[in-house]
């Protein structure tokens, strides 16, 4: 069984796989934003240039990175079909008419714009998942929430949480094979159709593995409890994250490419160039 | 003053509606540092109660639990206490806390807020103590029952306890895996000095340990060194065999061959051997 | 009686992941046998028998498994029919328990096989009496409120609800105290009486020894040969040629062998060994 708990990390050895989980996470924040202030053909070319070149560097196939736009391919060709059929542009002819849909330019250039948006949303976390290991992620959230420790918000419990759900999640899912093997050998039928025999049908394999759950829950806590755990007071850690002089660079290139952008989209000095790329 | 001490402890806990049942009944007993001791009885005898009670999980009704003179009841001691007492369960998969292997023996270590280098040569050391440390890096799907219960030892371990105990801990073993754990255990006696309480019913186990402690329906029957073993009636209404080799040696002596009472298939059969020499000289 | 005829698996076919967990494996389990599987972790014995009731399914090409007169290989098989026949208690049984009764859990597996209430709680009741349990004290407690070994008989009862013909149980005894593992060994004995094939996968050689009358070794996804117990625990090659950890009492009748102490080296229980020690013995 592929491990689960290794999410879908590719390993390899590159520089975006080195760098601190942490930077990862701020400029992939910094990116989300930015592809909202996307709003010319030319700005979706130019971060699709910067996505491109990170894949390459990731040494990650392509078509991995690929494969995540697969799970979105119904949201997109939907909602570009709906933008297409429902844009309504008072200030040109429609190319095309049917009743209550029309085709208007403006309406395909804003389609095409839409799933590209939608593409670039999806790629670049899927990069992020790919490069880095559930727990470099749990690490660097818990390391970029902490100031929120002052507001009382239990960053350290819930990052615990996460890496233990992330430990036990295979381990359930084995739990859980077994049990339907089991009722299934005492004649336990889970194809049925209907859908409330399917419900009923569960029960027998719910009931084992919550009772299971909870068994494993208390067993954990009293093994956390005999190995001195009493919370995050005074506790330090093995493995702490350094951000490398690499990292930062990382993060000060990304923040060029979102002052770039916002350049092309607000054209604050009124350049000529920027009008002529923002179609 | 003796490291860990139990005095008329009793427990009880609620099963079904309103029912209580005793779990332990005035149990009293020293333990001191370097000891290796065996805790026999069958299931429901008690056994694990006495273990969560040793470490302060749970704290007893009546009487009183000392580990190094501090009381289990005192809740400002009790970290003192986990410090001191190791606890490896029986359940390999139910410890882990981390998807890697020496994050997680590493987790003793971080709570007790050691600087970063001493957690990385604690983490060594007890992998390697436990023959662990190739695999200091994957994750613990890869590992056999035998593999992942060194690896809890070893978290245990890297916590640098004066007391370890098991608690059924090769219960979910297969017969190498008990093995395994039994080898490093007896290591970690020797070479450690590491006091050693092993909660077990197998009794091939129970003779590896210098001193046994039988309990039965919640109550110490015997404590006792190997001569525990002249006298079997103590296991067998405790419902636990004695080892084959035992049964053997007592069945011989019935028909007038005494061959003493050897404590491991190899000791018995050099008995029997040399028993055989000196009938033919 | 269950044929194993070539049979193969490959876990995760046409992935990087795949492995393969059964070369071409021949058996013959016949009615009546007390059939051992033993092997160890990882040699493939848990997928073997998943095959006997279609748990799991046979590859294309890749051989078949005959249960009676049933071919697994086909396209259609009577799934209902083969889960009565062939029972199977996996490891730590009681963790399937979910039932609010006793008897509500027993009177499953006859449910689903299309018995009537009243013909299902019929047979429960006969099981439950059958594993040793006092029906009218247990059959309306809730299982979960049981002790470790009530809860195995009431898992296994379960199984045993359905009267089938052959009885897999895969490491019957695992975690119970010494009692309870002679208790659940003496209670197989007790069902194969009305169930006469059982096939047990076991790493407790002190328990295959004394119970099967025929053992199949696994190594590495292989059948390395399917052996009496005194054949093969008689014989030193055989045991490191397919890897067996010897039962105790062979164990010392080796060592004795070694110290020149001359015992039957193919003994199988405490009484054949203690007799060949008063034999040895009186000679001296």
């Amino acid at each position: 069984m592929r491990d689960v708990s290794m999410g879908q990390y590719y390993p390899a050895s590159s520089v975006v796989h080195r760098a601190d989980p942490r930077i990862k996470l701020v400029i992939l924040i910094l990116y989300l934003v930015t592809v909202f202030f996307c709003n010319s053909f030319f700005s979706y070319a130019f971060m699709t240039v910067f996505v491109l070149i990170t894949i390459l560097l990731s040494r990650v196939p392509i078509l991995k990175v690929l494969k995540s736009l697969r799970l979105i391919l119904f949201i997109l060709l939907f909602t570009t079909v709906l933008m297409m059929i429902f844009y309504v542009d008072e200030g040109s002819a429609p190319l095309a008419e049917w009743g209550i849909f029309h085709i208007y330019l403006n309406g395909i250039y804003a389609a095409i714009k839409l799933g590209w948006r939608l593409m670039l949303l999806v790629m670049m976390p899927t990069v992020l998942t790919l490069t880095s290991t559930p727990t470099e992620l749990c690490d660097g959230l818990e390391s970029l929430l902490s100031p929120l420790k002052v507001l009382h918000l239990p960053v350290h419990e819930l990052a615990l949480i996460m890496s233990i759900a992330l430990r036990l999640i295979p381990t359930l899912i084995e739990e859980t094979d077994k049990i339907i093997n089991a009722q299934k050998a005492r004649g336990a039928a889970f194809d049925s159709r209907n859908p409330f025999k399917k419900i009923k049908a569960m029960i027998p394999v719910l009931i084992p593995l919550f009772v299971s759950s909870f068994r494993r829950a208390d067993e954990l806590a009293d093994a956390m409890d005999s190995r001195c755990y009493r919370g995050a007071k005074g506790r330090t850690r093995m493995k702490k994250l350094k951000a490398k002089a690499g990292d930062f660079i990382g993060l000060l290139f990304w923040c060029v490419i979102t002052v770039c952008i916002l350049f092309l989209n607000y054209n604050w000095f009124g350049w000529a160039f920027i009008t002529m790329l923002s179609i | 003053m003796p490291f860990l001490e139990f005095k008329d402890v009793e427990y009880s806990y609620v099963s079904g509606e309103d029912e209580l049942t005793k779990a332990l009944n005035k149990v009293s007993f020293a333990v001191e540092r370097g000891e290796f001791i065996a805790l026999v009885g069958c299931n429901g005898s008690g056994k694990s109660t006495l273990a969560r009670l040793a470490n302060g999980l749970i704290t007893p009704d009546s009487g009183q639990v000392l580990v190094d003179g501090m009381p289990t009841t005192d809740k400002s001691a009790l970290f003192d206490i986990r410090k001191k007492i190791g606890i490896v369960f029986q359940n390999p998969d139910n410890q882990m806390v981390t998807t890697i292997v020496e994050d997680d023996v590493a987790f003793g270590p971080e709570n007790l807020g050691l600087p970063q280098d001493e957690i990385r040569a604690r983490v060594d050391w007890a992998l390697k103590s436990v023959g662990m440390q190739d695999y200091a890096t994957s994750g613990p799907f890869r590992l056999s029952g035998g593999q992942k219960q060194r690896v809890a030892i070893a978290g245990v371990l890297a916590i640098k306890p004066e007391l370890m105990i098991l608690d059924e801990a090769t219960g979910m073993l297969d017969p190498m895996g008990r093995r395994e754990v039994l080898d490093v255990v007896k290591k970690l006696n020797r070479d450690e000095n590491m006091a050693v309480i092993m909660i077990t019913h197998f009794m091939e186990e129970a003779a590896a340990a210098d001193r046994i402690i039988v309990l039965n329906g919640g109550a110490k029957q015997a404590d006792g060194g190997k001569e525990l073993f002249d006298t079997p009636e103590v296991f067998e209404s405790a419902g636990l065999d004695l080892p084959l080799y035992v049964r053997l040696s007592r069945r011989l002596k019935g028909i007038g061959a005494d061959i003493g009472c050897p404590l491991s298939s190899d000791e018995f059969a050099r008995a029997v051997a040399n028993l055989k020499g000196e009938g033919e000289e | 009686m269950i044929e194993v005829k070539h049979l193969s698996f490959v876990y995760s076919p046409k992935t990087p992941f795949t492995t393969q967990a059964l070369f071409d494996i021949n058996l013959k389990i016949e009615t009546g046998d007390f059939f051992g599987i033993i092997g160890s972790t990882g040699a493939g014995k848990s997928t073997l028998v998943s095959h006997f009731n279609a748990l799991t399914k046979i590859q294309k090409n890749s051989g078949t498994v005959i249960v009676e007169d049933m071919d697994l290989s086909a396209k259609k098989v009577d799934l209902n029919k083969l889960r009565a026949k062939v029972g199977m208690v996996f490891q730590y049984p009681e963790h399937q328990l979910f039932a609010d009764t006793v008897l509500a859990d027993v009177m499953f597996g006859p449910k689903n096989i299309g018995l009537s209430g009243a013909e299902a709680e019929e047979r429960a009741k006969r099981a439950i009496e059958l594993v040793g349990l006092n029906y009218g004290e247990i059959a309306e407690r809730s299982p979960f409120e049981l002790s470790g070994g009530q809860k195995r008989r009431v898992a296994l009862a379960g199984v045993i609800a359905m009267q089938p013909e052959i009885l897999v149980l895969d490491e019957p005894t695992a975690g119970l105290d010494p009692r309870g593992k002679r208790d659940i060994m003496e209670l197989v004995l007790r069902i194969k009486e009305s169930c006469p094939t059982v096939i047990m996968i076991s790493h407790n050689m002190d328990e295959i020894a004394e119970y099967c009358n025929k053992i199949a070794v696994l190594k590495h996804g292989r059948v390395m040969g399917v052996f009496s117990p005194r054949e093969l625990f008689g014989s030193e090659e055989l045991l490191n040629s397919c890897g067996v950890e010897l039962p105790l009492v062979t164990e010392i009748a080796v060592k004795l062998n070694e110290l020149g102490v001359n015992v039957d080296r193919s003994v199988l229980t405490e009484d054949e060994l203690f007799e060949q020690l008063k034999k040895a013995v009186k000679d001296a």
